[in-house]
């Protein structure tokens, strides 16, 4: 069968998740890829995630939260953006490629971003194919 | 663990969710989960059938843990919560998977659709496992107001509020009630006076026992949270100073503004020719009854600029909104006054949006106001007019009426300077707590449904402090924060929501990376138990120090880590 | 007729041998135990062979201290060899517990690894450029050594663990504790962590903590330390605060940052993760530019995040 990847997508409460609300209720279609964790507001989002979502198998994870300076709670998207460039680090470290992870500012009414967000990215991870970091952590003890 | 009793109902929503995901499937495959004793798919779950169904569940079954397939948790979260509370269950056992707006309606195969809302469901399964009970919290609510500020705002607040026969603290910097209106002389569109206005009201704040008015005075500081502030005020200037400590349940911030600085604009000579005045020093000429230039003379010519630092990319992008009618209001009351005198009125846009302020515009080119119309970008040039002419200043503009450039003649020359958030407000935001847009201006909790909230709970905005506004704006502000105020007083005590932070001080090591994180300042730092802890009144819940603390000892209610990772593993 | 000795191993894996050493250095307290225990195995003090293991009964240890990761299948058969005759399996030290310092190595490949200890090191000899095998043929037949495994891993990875013990190494106070509760048989429930707080260094660090916010961070040599202030607002990168304390916050009161050698916090699954999170918290800045500039003055992120617990980690190697 051909590899469908899968992502799971940490939205923002009030900004991002409601713009994929909006894509809902626009009828907007994109790729089924993305599986939505949502959470109060991006800087919920603990590295932690990110790295369990790899562990889990996730071939991709999407962070996405208000945009800077219109965050529902005054600036945590400016702490997830502080975040980001050492857990990209990281990961690129861990061999996992960069197009895997994104952080992108969806607002309310941005449906139709947050479809082209998700369309683009489960066609970029496609082209790469599954992420191995989970068949890593699992491989046959006789192979060691 | 033990074991739990899952209920999972998957909504038909008609054939909104079943014309694209297999409702029926997705009920079977999570039915095999563990823990889930029930599994159905339903045409409209929210329907009160669909409600008494899953109520009917929990009694006959003893669910503890109820799933909600359905449309997206922002739509009906609060109605499935009542059902579980219905039925005896605490609401936050309810878990929702979106496989409406985020599924059914976005995708076109069926197969991929209906897998994803399964995972979807899973995640939810496998979250709701690790639901706590949570019960709303309240905490009691101090009747007194402080307001910051003795404008026409802060006056309307506090008599408002004295009148419901609550205390106020009415903190003013100056020595006299009244703000900036205190300087004006007629009010536009309906030439009342601005002392008549303001002084029955001063009047009565000063016999108002309720009102504690303190002048010369300054908030030091605001601690505490919604209900429970204590606020420091100063009183008095060097050497004499008390300081007053009030215990307070709300604040409403009444600061105003300040005029644009005229003489930041080179072109118009503000401060160099010195009949060029601004729209304050003409309130001044005004009030005084005595129109008339530097050299004692009345003008013969009086020219008003509109939009002196507004509607600029220069200085201020926005509209001041008073200003329009304001320069009306000086064309009468420069012909009333001088009745031979021609009155220019010099603007880019007429700005009469008001009850009563086209009429007004009208009324103004009936007694012979001269309009001439300037380009956004293109101010007009004043200088100094030569012995042959018999006025004292021309000014050059471009008038977009004629298309003509043309120079009209001066005497007295009025720049309508615009309002801008005074330069200390940033300290005002940092007391209390709230924020300043780009413009410096207060925000409000929401713009148009939340105009005089912010995001701290308790701190209320009123008048110009906000945004560029009149006084009936101002007044209506006031009044609808002081309304606020006394219908949280009228129920004696404040609901904390039930979804917040809370840091286990068994955990803590008190390395404070918490504490600068918090937007809301809902985090304390104990010098003596060197722990952290949340105040629960003041938390948003945004979880933003759960992600951020080392020792992953501050927990989100309802978003815990566990219930995350378990949401994880689900949708993978 | 005197009571029966307890019967003690202790063994090393990969590691340097300073576990051993922490054991030594509880100085005369050694011969307490000594008194105490028979010490069966102790490859680094006393005598024994592996044969003399395999010929004990199931469960005839009391205890084992296992330091050192699990490296190679030598580790992997002694781990479970002394697991099948221990009734109690403690992992000893960082390396047993996390994968310590020789976990960094699952950055690499097995092949990266050969390929750079014996073909492409300049430290060797011209022209001898032998990659070892598992099996040799030669004279005197056919000789085998222990296979070298494509990564390195916990000993909770091979064996189940009763109690873990952190440190690199442990602080011999911990030892002592723990050796005690061993001899007097008041350990904690099984699958505890013993010998180690329940909270962060930043705890124990006399260290002043105030506002954290940093625009420059600073290896411990580019900067002049105050030695009153926590070392994390003076931007040098300590890994205390998401470090469980036990250590005794040896490194922070001898000026140098915590590395984070007793491992991550009970509630928390990844040190690196937070260590990500401890130092993107203090960071001044909201400008992505600025941001990315500050924490570039962060050098090998995975080497402070995970530097002795890789293999523990949530993805355990690099790709």
């Amino acid at each position: 069968m051909d590899f469908e990847p899968k992502i799971v997508g940490f939205l923002c409460n009030w900004c991002s998740y409601t713009g994929a609300d909006l894509a809902g209720t626009s009828r907007i279609k994109y790729e089924p890829n993305v599986r939505v964790i949502r959470v109060m507001c991006s800087a919920r989002v603990d590295p932690t995630f990110v790295l369990k979502a790899f562990e889990q198998g996730a071939d991709g994870v999407l962070i996405c939260g208000c945009h800077p300076g219109d965050c529902h709670y005054t600036e945590g998207n400016y702490k997830t953006m502080r975040r980001f460039p050492l857990l990209k680090r990281l990961l690129g470290d861990y061999g996992i490629e960069p197009e895997r992870v994104r952080l992108e500012w969806v607002s309310a009414s941005e449906g139709h971003r947050f479809a082209e967000i998700v369309n683009d990215m489960a066609a970029k991870i496609r082209a790469m194919g599954p992420c191995l970091a989970r068949p890593a952590l699992t491989e046959d003890p006789a192979q060691r | 663990m033990e074991e739990r009793r899952i209920g999972v109902y998957v909504c038909n929503c008609g054939t909104n969710i079943a014309k694209m995901v297999d409702c029926e499937a997705v009920a079977r495959e999570a039915e095999q989960l563990p823990g889930v004793v029930a599994a159905r798919s339903y045409k409209y779950m929210c329907s009160n059938p669909g409600q008494e169904m899953i109520q009917q569940d929990i009694r006959d079954l003893k669910l503890d843990r109820v799933v909600v397939a359905a449309c997206s948790p922002r739509m009906h979260e609060l109605t499935f919560r009542g059902a579980l509370q219905g039925a005896g269950l605490n609401p936050y056992f309810l878990e929702m998977a979106n496989i409406r707006e985020q599924c059914s309606w976005v995708h076109e195969d069926a197969r991929a659709a209906t897998s994803k809302a399964a995972a979807l469901t899973r995640a939810a399964v496998k979250r709701v496992v690790f639901h706590e009970p949570l019960e709303k919290r309240y905490v009691d609510m101090c009747p007194a107001t402080l307001v910051i500020g003795g404008g026409v705002a802060g006056i309307t607040a506090a008599l408002e509020l004295a009148g419901a026969d609550q205390p106020v603290y009415l903190v003013e910097r100056e020595d006299h009630l009244g703000g900036n209106v205190a300087r004006v002389d007629l009010t536009a569109p309906y030439l009342d006076s601005a002392r008549d206005i303001l002084a029955e009201r001063i009047a009565r704040v000063r016999e108002n026992s309720n009102i504690r008015v303190l002048l010369e005075s300054e908030v030091q500081q605001v601690t505490g949270f919604v209900g429970n502030f204590t606020a420091t005020i100063r009183t008095g200037r060097d050497g004499e100073v008390a300081t007053t400590e009030a215990r307070i349940g709300s604040v409403i911030v009444c600061t105003g503004y300040q005029p644009f600085d005229a003489a930041r604009v080179q072109s118009y000579g503000y401060g160099w020719f010195p009949n060029v005045v601004t729209s304050f020093d003409f309130e001044r000429m005004l009030r005084s009854g005595r129109i008339v230039t530097d050299k004692g003379a009345p003008p013969r010519y009086v020219a008003i600029v509109h939009c002196i630092g507004s509607r600029s990319q220069e200085f201020h992008p926005y509209c001041s909104r008073v200003c329009c009618m304001t320069a009306l209001k000086y064309a009468h009351e420069a012909k009333s006054a001088l009745p031979e005198a021609y009155v220019y009125d010099l603007y880019i846009d007429m700005h009469a949006f008001g009850k009563g302020c086209e009429d007004f515009y009208r009324r103004s080119a009936e007694i012979k106001t001269i309009f001439l119309m300037y380009r956004k970008g293109s101010a007009p040039e004043i200088r100094q007019a030569g012995p042959k002419y018999d006025c004292e200043m021309l000014i050059r503009v471009n008038d977009q009426l004629s298309g003509e450039e043309v120079d009209i003649p001066a005497d007295l020359v009025v720049l309508m300077v615009g309002m801008e958030s005074r330069e200390d407000a940033g300290k005002v935001a940092r007391m209390v707590n709230i924020s300043q847009d780009k413009d410096g201006w207060f925000i409000e909790s929401h713009p148009k449904l939340d105009p005089v909230a912010t995001t701290t709970d308790g701190v209320f905005i009123a008048g110009a402090c906000q945004a560029p506004k009149d006084i009936t704006d101002s007044v209506a502000q006031a009044r609808a924060a002081a309304a606020r105020i006394l219908g949280k007083i009228a129920r004696g005590r404040i609901e904390v929501d039930a979804v917040f932070a809370e840091v286990d001080e068994e955990r803590c090591s008190g390395c404070r990376m918490c504490n600068e994180l918090c937007p809301y300042v809902a985090i304390e730092y104990d010098e003596t138990k060197k722990r952290s802890h949340v105040i629960s009144a003041l938390c948003k819940a945004c979880g933003t120090c759960v992600a951020s603390c080392p020792s992953g000892a501050i927990k989100a209610r309802h978003f815990t880590d566990q219930q995350i990772f378990a949401q994880i593993e689900g949708v993978l | 007729m005197a009571e029966r000795k307890l019967q003690v191993a202790l063994y090393w894996g990969a590691a340097c041998g300073g576990c051993d050493v922490a054991v030594l250095d509880t100085n005369e307290f050694i011969l307490d135990v000594a008194a105490a225990a028979d010490i069966r195995l102790w490859p680094i003090a006393v005598d024994g062979k592996y044969q003399d293991v395999e010929a004990m009964d199931d469960a005839e240890l009391d205890v084992t201290l296992f330091n050192g990761a699990v490296r190679n299948s030598e580790n992997e058969h002694v781990a479970k060899l002394l697991r099948r005759k221990s009734k109690i399996m403690v992992a000893f030290g960082t390396c047993a517990h996390l994968g310590g310092i020789p976990g960094l190595a699952n950055q690499f490949s097995r092949e990266e690894i050969m390929e750079r200890a014996y073909l492409n090191n300049p430290s060797l000899e011209v022209g001898n450029r032998t990659l070892p095998q598992t099996q040799t043929d030669c004279a005197a037949g056919q000789l085998e050594i222990p296979r070298f495994y494509a990564r390195v891993y916990r000993l909770a990875d091979v064996v189940e663990v009763d109690y873990t013990v952190p440190g690199c190494p442990p602080h011999p106070s911990q030892v002592k504790a723990v050796l005690t509760a061993v001899v007097t048989g008041t350990l904690p429930p099984r699958g505890a962590v013993v010998g180690a707080s329940e909270r962060a260094v930043c705890d124990d660090c006399p260290r002043k903590k105030e506002e954290k916010r940093v625009a420059r961070f600073y290896r411990p040599w580019q900067i002049i330390q105050d030695p009153e202030r926590c070392l994390l607002e003076q931007g040098i990168l300590c890994a205390g605060s998401v470090t469980r304390s036990g250590c005794g916050v040896r490194c922070p009161n001898s000026n140098m940052p915590c590395r984070g050698c007793y491992g991550p916090l009970p509630n928390v699954r990844d040190q690196g993760a937070k260590f990500i999170s401890a130092v993107s918290s203090i960071v001044d800045s909201k400008d992505p530019e600025e941001i990315d500039r500050i924490l570039a003055g962060v050098p090998d992120i995975m080497g402070y995040a995970y530097r002795f617990g890789l293999p523990g980690s949530l993805l355990q190697r690099s790709l």
